[in-house]
């Protein structure tokens, strides 16, 4: 007999990101419907879900909710990091737990949280570790107008001054905001050696099909030349892009077909770290009856989790992919790294190379 | 301008907290403990081991100035102040102990970081500042002396102006500061050693 355990979903279906939070949410329903049909295990969840429709005011109102209408203690969601804050006073209160399944910048460390992507010693480091040789050390950053954007492209103007590069220009947009011009003529006038984007939505497509164009003008701006970065891009949202994708340089944990992933085969790194996040708080609750209820210390506890039990981060493959021919190829893998939110914990240099596609 | 804040070297370092058992200090030895700092928790008093220490929380409701290990003000490394009581009395005392940035109690699931990089940032900047005061003192202080050796150099028939550039060149010449050049000319002529003996 399987004990029933409400599990709080909080994904906005409607608004600026929905293509990530949709694969996040498939995911997670799918690692559910997994969970709910292994005799294997003495539990199954019933999901519980609430949208906040792309409203960052109604993340913390919505897990109230769930938190203390229903016998939840465990939500998987929330997008943007901003959403997340929102999120975590409720937690806080309440006593419960956020299962956060998407890339972000780092330096937090939440007792209520689960970090299970990457965060930025697992994306942006590597990423740079690998650009800056190959092509450059002259950037361009761009980044949507909130935290992601600000902190990622702090951290990636102090590594790229502390190896002796140069940050030629910076510059942020509202979220939303397709207005990507000013950037793309600074970008013009500057000819850096790779631009780091850390927009989202609908300001990076329109921005990666307005660099994409050009380079159709000038071969500078061609991903041979001029490489675009991303942290947060995974093939989720290729059907907003199309063509524009081809190039794209990306840092994550797992691309559609990569091998080593627990679980099989997923859409993208947002699909596959929700997966993973609700099979291992099911692995967490199984055959430990009333542990549902408790917070997230106690469910660590001498537990042999992929989940730091002083970081709440997980250990990720680090996999650096570039688009070609429509979908992502790996051009370096590392082995996992475990997650290094506040950059303290030294840095060992690159692993050699595991397998290399190219 | 201020200069960027120094994110890096807090993995491994070492902070101790002043304060009786209590769930505030286990929710931030949580916190340090995630951000990287190994954690030790003290009372009543810091131990000698404490001056190893590269941050130290204290708790500002039961706190007095014995429980530390130098004066008031003193300490060789930033301090968080752990306030409960917002009273004045005990606000003053925190700030005459030295505090560089505080932490409101009960401590719950953040604060910890910022608490960090403010109170080391307050840290730097009053040893800067007091390293450019005693600087500034001492010159002050030698402000007889200069005017001495440059009323001697003028004495041997040259104008102020030529005197003070003699002074000047003097301090190059020898690598030390105006008023240690100052001081040697004095010396000089109160029938101390040659001053050619102290060139270098």
């Amino acid at each position: 007999m399987k004990r029933r355990i409400e599990l709080g979903l909080l994904y906005s279906r409607s608004g600026s990101y929905t293509l990530i939070a949709e694969a996040c949410r498939s995911g997670a329903l799918s690692a559910i419907a997994q969970v709910n049909a292994d005799p294997a295990l003495d539990i199954s969840f019933v999901p519980v879900e609430r949208d906040p429709g792309g409203n960052v005011d109604l993340y913390g109102p919505l897990c109230e909710e769930i938190l203390r209408d229903t016998s939840a203690r465990h939500v998987i969601g929330c997008v943007t990091s901003w959403s997340r804050k929102e999120v975590i006073p409720v937690l806080e209160k309440l006593g419960g737990t956020l299962w956060y399944t998407v890339p972000y910048e780092g330096f937090e460390a939440s007792d209520h949280v689960v970090y299970t992507h990457a965060c930025p010693n697992q994306h942006l480091l590597p990423l740079l570790d690998w650009v800056m040789p190959a092509h450059g050390r002259r950037t361009y950053l761009t980044g949507s107008n909130y935290i992601w954007g600000w902190e990622m492209n702090r951290l990636a103007r102090e590594v790229v001054t502390q190896a002796g590069g140069e940050v030629l220009g910076e510059r942020y947009l509202p979220i939303g905001s397709r207005e990507v011009g000013r950037m793309i003529d600074e970008i013009r006038f500057a000819r850096p050696d790779f631009i780091v984007n850390s927009l989202i939505g609908p300001s990076s497509y329109e921005f990666l099909a307005a660099y994409r164009a050009l380079g159709r003008e000038d071969a500078h701006f061609t991903a041979q030349n001029c490489p675009v970065l991303s942290c947060n891009l995974t093939e989720c949202e290729f059907p907003a892009l199309g063509q524009a994708a081809e190039g794209l340089v990306a840092a994550g944990p797992y691309f559609r077909g990569a091998q080593d992933w627990p679980g099989g085969n997923f859409g993208s790194s947002h699909e596959a770290a929700a997966f993973a996040a609700v099979r291992e708080l099911a692995r967490l609750l199984h055959g430990r009856e009333g542990i549902e209820n408790a917070g997230l210390p106690s469910l660590l506890s001498g537990a042999a989790s992929v989940v730091d039990e002083k970081t709440h981060h997980t250990r990720l493959p680090v996999l650096i992919a570039q688009v070609r021919g429509g979908a992502f190829q790996v051009v370096r893998a590392q082995s996992a790294v475990a997650g290094d939110p506040y950059l303290t914990r030294g840095r060992v240099a690159p692993a050699p190379s595991l397998r290399v596609v190219s | 301008m201020r200069r960027p804040i120094r994110i890096q070297n807090l993995g491994g370092a070492q902070a101790v907290i002043l304060h009786r058992p209590h769930p505030t200090v286990q929710a931030l030895t949580r916190q340090l403990a995630a951000i990287g700092l190994r954690v030790a928790q003290v009372w009543p008093e810091l131990g000698a081991e404490a001056l190893g220490a590269d941050f130290v929380f204290f708790d500002a409701d039961m706190g007095h100035d014995e429980q530390f290990p130098w004066s008031p003000g003193e300490s060789p490394m930033p301090m968080i102040a752990l306030i409960g009581s917002e009273a004045p009395g005990r606000i003053e005392w925190a700030l005459r102990a030295g505090a560089h940035a505080q932490l409101l109690k009960p401590v719950g699931d953040n604060g910890g970081y910022s608490a960090l990089l403010i109170a080391r940032d307050a840290f730097d900047a009053q040893r800067a500042l007091s390293v450019e005061i005693a600087g500034l003192r001492r010159r002050l202080d030698e402000r007889q002396t200069v005017v001495r050796a440059v009323a001697a150099l003028a004495a041997k028939g040259k104008t102020e102006a030529e005197a003070y550039a003699q002074l000047r060149q003097m301090a190059m010449a020898w690598r030390v500061t105006f008023e240690d050049a100052a001081a040697r000319v004095v010396a000089g002529l109160d029938g101390g050693p040659d001053e050619r003996q102290n060139r270098g």
